[in-house]
């Protein structure tokens, strides 16, 4: 019962981009594609599940005082572990996902799912928070990509959508294409549950 | 004052078990990350020297000595130069250049022919922002290098249609182009000192 409700918390309740605003920075730099926004989701997934099950199963023998300098180690050494293991075996993999994994590192969604659900929670519950997010994320981040791409490109997923008449909007794929693309998306969903 | 000792060797025992984490897996990654790269790097030369047959990389001494005489600001930016021979004859050579771009270095590599044309570039490695710098990896991006001439330094150009020896900057990545443009200029000065 508390799984599936801990799952589809950070689906929609509390989506780690449009509800919480959490990992903006990794978020804003790389949603210039689908494709990208969708390999960036997947990575941090991976290392949300991993370290907020290794952090549950840890929490009772980190002291409280230095439980941030302790989580950063956990999760940077994932990161890296993980980073490693991709080059080595999944060489194809490393190709599409390999620029996305040290961009984990300093992504906040992580380290705040550590600190304010896996530190206070079960490994099973941690597990479902981990994916819930990580799914959230992922969501999130594909919608920005694919919105970002058809106008700044043309294109979804690399497939060119409105033929080769359409002069693309160069400037959606540039920073500021984040920001109004962002603001305009948390403004819609801010009016869609406000009417509610 | 015991409660900080209590902490530092909490954090002590924590960061020392990462520590042994990463050392683990490093050294069970390291060789087939190497092997990877070397796979990698072997078929890349193939694909920017179409003509050679096999490959016999060239004394390290002579190419720092060949960058010292051209006085390159940076001795150590071409790292390996690879002569490519077929039927015993040397048909041209490829630079394996590492320019500094906007998120790193960019491992680039060039081929030239014995007659003094760029036949390829491809991107070795790289750590640009996706979607933007991480462009250079596109095959038309690539194939611009194509076909110019070993004669004068390539110029990028931001807008507009390129001519001889020009290359259109990706949009919102001007850096990283200049970097590559850089690493296949460097490549070309030490083919015509080489070939001298």
């Amino acid at each position: 019962m508390n799984f599936s409700k801990n799952l589809f918390n950070g689906i929609i309740p509390e989506n780690p981009i449009f509800k919480l605003m959490l990992g903006l920075c990794p978020t804003l730099a790389v949603t210039t594609a689908a494709m990208n926004g969708l390999g960036m989701g997947l990575a941090t997934m991976v290392v949300l599940v991993g370290s907020n099950v290794v952090i549950s199963l840890i929490k009772k023998q980190i002291p409280d005082k230095i439980r941030i300098p302790a989580f950063i180690v956990i999760i940077a050494s994932f990161v890296t572990i993980v980073g490693m293991l991709l080059k080595a075996y999944f060489p194809d993999l490393d190709k599409a996902l390999g620029i996305f994994i040290p961009l984990i590192v300093v992504n906040c969604v992580i380290l705040a799912r550590a600190e304010s659900f896996a530190s206070k929670n079960d490994v099973l519950n941690s597990l479902a928070d981990g994916i819930g997010m990580g799914l959230g994320f992922t969501l999130s981040l594909t919608i920005l990509g694919s919105i970002r791409e058809l106008f700044g490109a043309g294109s979804i997923f690399g497939i060119s959508v409105f033929g080769g008449s359409f002069e693309p909007a160069i400037m959606m794929i540039l920073p500021p294409g984040a920001f109004l693309t962002l603001g305009l998306l948390l403004g819609l969903l801010n009016k869609v549950s406000a009417s509610k | 004052m015991r409660e900080i000792g209590r902490l530092s060797l909490v954090l002590f025992i924590i960061s020392g078990i990462a520590a042994l984490l990463l050392g683990a897996t490093n050294y069970v990654t390291k060789d087939v990350i190497a092997e990877q790269i070397r796979l990698e790097n072997e078929k890349a030369r193939m694909e920017v020297l179409g003509d050679a047959e096999e490959f016999q990389q060239l004394d390290e001494d002579l190419i720092s000595a060949a960058a010292q005489s051209l006085g390159f600001d940076n001795l150590e930016v071409i790292e390996e130069v690879y002569e490519g021979i077929s039927a015993g004859q040397a048909v041209g050579y490829t630079f394996k250049s590492v320019p500094r771009a906007y998120g790193g270095e960019i491992t680039v590599l060039t081929g030239i022919s014995i007659d003094g044309t760029v036949t390829g570039m491809r991107i070795v490695s790289h750590t640009e922002t996706p979607g933007l710098g991480a462009k250079a990896t596109d095959g038309s991006f690539m194939a611009q290098f194509e076909n110019q001439s070993a004669t004068s330094p390539l110029q990028v150009i931001k807008s507009g249609t390129p001519g001889q020896n020009e290359i259109s900057a990706i949009t919102g990545a001007t850096i990283t182009t200049e970097a590559i443009a850089q690493g296949v200029n460097y490549s070309i000065e030490m083919f015509n000192e080489l070939n001298k």
